[in-house]
């Protein structure tokens, strides 16, 4: 039976790389390899060329230095997932099949202990990877040899992926033992809590020297010594054993730590082995939803909530693609979304602040901050556009419309969303950006002239946004394969050189759509100037954004154009 | 109505339509059957602009869909075999969508028509998820009813119906021949082209095999001998094992 498993494993991996190399002989995969090898070797081989000898033991020493450290903040952090994965109410699944190796392996006469096997020969695929990046990544500052590392890491995630496997099934089996099974869930609650009660008596015990530390750097120190030493050093000391082992200082240091690492490798591989946790069931039902997510765009809709506006009866098609885009909007976004940014703004605003200023102010900078970031970024995370429909390119195809109609209802729709949010910030800012008159410097000047301004601000604001969202859906048209739509993430060299190019030829459009915008913009104010002796700065952004959003108006005439004439089936096979 | 002229396809190497050419009349119903990988889906496609002919000309009352496609499109009726519905939209919202894009005028109440036709009232605020695969199907089908199309092309239409949609379905497909739609039916349930189709289109491999009525295929020396059902018709047409 292993020899199946290995003839579906390497069939399967041959087959996608010769996918991938066939995929190499259209320019636009090609570019994206020679890029994303280009910043591989920059940022992590170059290091290996002239100044290796060098950078190496410049690194090593580093690495010397945080080496205890790294060690004990890497057994807290393994310590910190195991006791989330045991509490946590419903942690992953055991094993993640795909609907055809449901459909295949499980009605085959396959053991469910061959099954297991075959999991874990399919895993060491993605952590041998991973492992080989990271080592790529360390290669200039691995004390014992990128051999050690690469090893040492893969050990220790193969424990991370066995143990996470061994939990799931845990909970399976619980679920399937019914009640019975759930009393006995008390045990590893209990050695969670067991843990926090021996940390807390640690930190209680070492409390005067941790309250006179001078500097974070002190109290680390102090948790580190507690971490290595009595009750808290046994409870640490699997973790530690399996983080020591990459980080070994020399190879006998790395043989002197494998064997302990090797038990806990070999325990955990015998505890999953021997659960008696039917996962079958689950696992097909896991990939059944995997399957849905792909095909949908997200993780589910929220409901039927009501529409943005009333879609008239009769008016221009791209009113009715604008009020579509934003109805999803609507039925996907979250209020936790904007609440996951809220301390990212506050430290941004903090900072810009440098600490001062108090709060009013503090938030009138975060608003400032939260807005540049989403006239900057904002087409990257809303993609109510074209990018989201490429899936139903072939039903936009059927519509009785020009392609040219259909892309600027397809492109409004980031901008709409983003422009409402960029404004609102704008008028936040605005109103809490401190007293007129108040001071002197920067801060001053813009409390003064802040309503000159933002207003300037979110004039410019709708055209920079449409700008980029020109750009996105251009992409969607051109390079249908590049943009990540609803399906699986791009993975691989080529895909990260693609997205760097991406980044960059959207700044460097970006500039250039601005350009012709400012020199006109620079022209009416100088005129504005000399016939009234001064010019609102709110003019040239109006003009500025007047003459991009023409740009993007012919733009979107081209992109159209090209758009009648793509064949939805390119579309499917680059996907 | 629908005017198909050696209409060729290509990919790569592979020709996956290959010089095929057929009419359909208002008010006629035909069956395009073949085997897997025929070319029947790619002739469709092709016929509404989601893949640009490699060669010929198809036109939807008298508009080619290459040169025209916006007249063309304006004309058509495509109902895929999965219903491509969006995720975010309830049954209602695409029906109001499809009237924006298609300028039909008096949508509502033609959309509450259809509806109940097609068994779908009460359905009107469901998302897609909550509806089963057959009632997809049927909302994608009222989308494609709404603007009374003058052209139809169904890709498998039964698919996920329980028998009474099927019943439902064949009787609204007839309904729209009757009515003088130009219909095309591409399926491999042979009983539902032999019971609803006032003449079949047979392809193989890309090109087309036969091009009559079932009586006139009967009646051919060289089907003859496969006796009088379409299925053995079909087989002995595309050199099936029968």
């Amino acid at each position: 039976m292993l020899g199946a498993f290995l003839y579906l494993t390497a069939c399967s991996v041959k087959n996608r790389t010769a996918r991938r190399v066939r995929l190499l002989r259209k320019p636009r995969y090609a570019a994206g390899l020679v890029v994303g090898l280009l910043y591989m070797w920059f940022a992590f081989l170059r290091r290996a060329g002239g100044r290796a000898a060098a950078d190496a033991d410049a690194a090593q020493a580093a690495l010397e230095a945080v080496a205890g450290p790294l060690q004990f903040a890497g057994s807290l952090l393994l310590l910190a997932a195991a006791a989330a994965a045991w509490v946590w109410p419903g942690a992953g699944q055991a094993f993640a099949f795909s609907r055809a190796e449901v459909q295949f392996l499980f009605p085959a006469p396959v053991t469910r202990r061959q099954l297991v096997h075959y999991e874990l020969l399919r895993s060491q695929l993605a952590i041998l990877f991973g492992s080989a990046i990271a080592t790529l990544f360390m290669r200039g500052g691995a004390r014992a040899g990128s051999w050690a590392f690469l090893s040492g890491l893969w050990v220790l995630l193969m424990v991370v992926r066995l143990h996470l496997a061994g939990v799931a099934l845990r909970r399976t089996s619980l679920v399937q033992h019914g009640a019975s099974g759930w009393a006995r869930h008390w045990l590893p609650l209990a050695a969670v809590a067991g843990a926090l009660a021996v940390f807390g008596a640690g930190i209680a015990g070492r409390w005067p020297a941790l309250a006179g530390a001078a500097t974070g750097g002190e109290v680390f120190r102090e948790l580190q010594r507690l971490g290595s030493e009595g009750a808290t050093g046994i409870l640490l000391w699997p973790f530690r054993a399996l983080v020591r082992l990459p980080l070994s200082a020399s190879a006998a240091d790395f043989w002197r730590a494998l064997p302990p690492a090797l038990a806990i490798l070999a325990a955990n591989y015998v505890w999953v082995l021997r659960s008696d946790a039917a996962f079958e069931e689950a696992s097909a039902a896991h990939a059944e939803k995997r399957a849905s997510d792909r095909r949908a765009p997200r993780a589910a809709v929220k409901g039927a909530a009501p529409t943005p506006f009333t879609l008239a009866a009769a008016g221009p098609p791209e009113t009715a693609v604008l009020w579509k885009n934003l109805i999803l909007v609507g039925r996907y976004a979250s209020i936790r979304t904007l609440v996951r940014l809220v301390p990212i703004v506050l430290v941004l605003g903090i900072v810009a602040q440098g600490g001062g200023g108090g709060i009013a102010a503090t938030a009138a900078t975060a608003c400032l901050a939260f807005a540049a970031f989403a006239v900057l970024m904002g087409t990257q995370m809303v993609r109510n556009d074209l990018r989201q429909d490429l899936p139903h390119l072939a039903l936009l195809k059927t519509w009785p419309l020009r392609g040219a109609a259909l892309l600027r209802g397809e492109a409004l729709g980031p901008v709409v969303v983003i422009t409402a949010v960029t404004w609102l910030l704008l008028l936040g800012a605005a109103i809490l950006g401190g007293a007129p008159g108040e001071g002197a410097g920067a801060a001053a000047t813009f409390a003064r002239h802040r309503y000159s301004y933002l207003a300037a601000a979110a004039a410019l604001a709708p055209s920079l946004i449409l700008a980029q969202s020109v750009v996105q859906n251009a992409l969607a048209v051109l390079f249908p394969a590049w943009v990540a739509g609803t399906g699986p993430r791009a993975r691989g060299i080529d895909a990260m050189g693609q997205r760097l190019l991406v980044m960059a030829g959207m700044l460097v459009i970006l500039l250039l759509s601005v350009l012709p915008g400012a020199v006109v913009a620079a022209l009416v104010a100088a005129a504005a100037y000399r016939l009234t002796g001064a010019v609102p700065i709110v003019v040239p952004a109006l003009v500025v954004s007047a003459v991009v959003a023409g740009e993007c108006w012919l733009a979107l005439e081209g992109l159209g154009r090209i758009f009648d004439r793509t064949d939805a089936s390119a579309a499917d096979a680059a996907g | 109505m629908i005017d198909v002229q050696r209409l060729t396809k290509t990919y790569g190497d592979l020709r996956a339509v290959d010089d095929l050419s057929f009419h359909v009349a208002p008010g006629e119903i035909v069956g395009l059957i073949g085997p897997n990988g025929a070319g029947k889906t790619t002739t469709l496609r092709c016929m509404v602009g989601i893949q640009a002919p490699s060669a010929g000309t198809i036109t939807i009352g008298g508009h080619d869909i290459v040169a025209s496609p916006v007249e063309a499109k304006r004309l058509l009726a495509f109902m895929a075999d999965e219903p491509p519905l969006f995720d975010y939209l309830t049954v209602m919202e695409h029906l109001r969508l499809t009237a924006r894009l298609y300028r039909v005028r008096d949508a509502e109440a033609r959309a509450r028509a259809l509806l109940a036709e097609l068994q779908l009232t009460g359905k009107e605020h469901a998302l897609p998820a909550e509806l089963s695969r057959g009632m997809k199907q049927k909302a994608a089908i009222a989308c494609g009813l709404l603007h009374d199309p003058a052209a139809l092309l169904f890709d498998e239409p039964l698919t996920g119906l329980d028998p009474l949609g099927i019943r439902h379905m064949k009787e609204t497909i007839r309904a729209r021949g009757r009515a003088g739609a130009a219909v095309i039916v591409s399926s491999h349930l042979l009983h539902l082209v032999e019971e609803i189709c006032t003449r079949i289109v047979i392809i193989d491999r890309g090109a087309k095999v036969a091009d009559a009525t079932l009586d006139e295929l009967r009646a051919r020396p060289e089907l003859a001998a496969a006796g009088s059902s379409l299925e053995q018709i079909f087989i002995t047409a595309t050199a099936g094992e029968a």
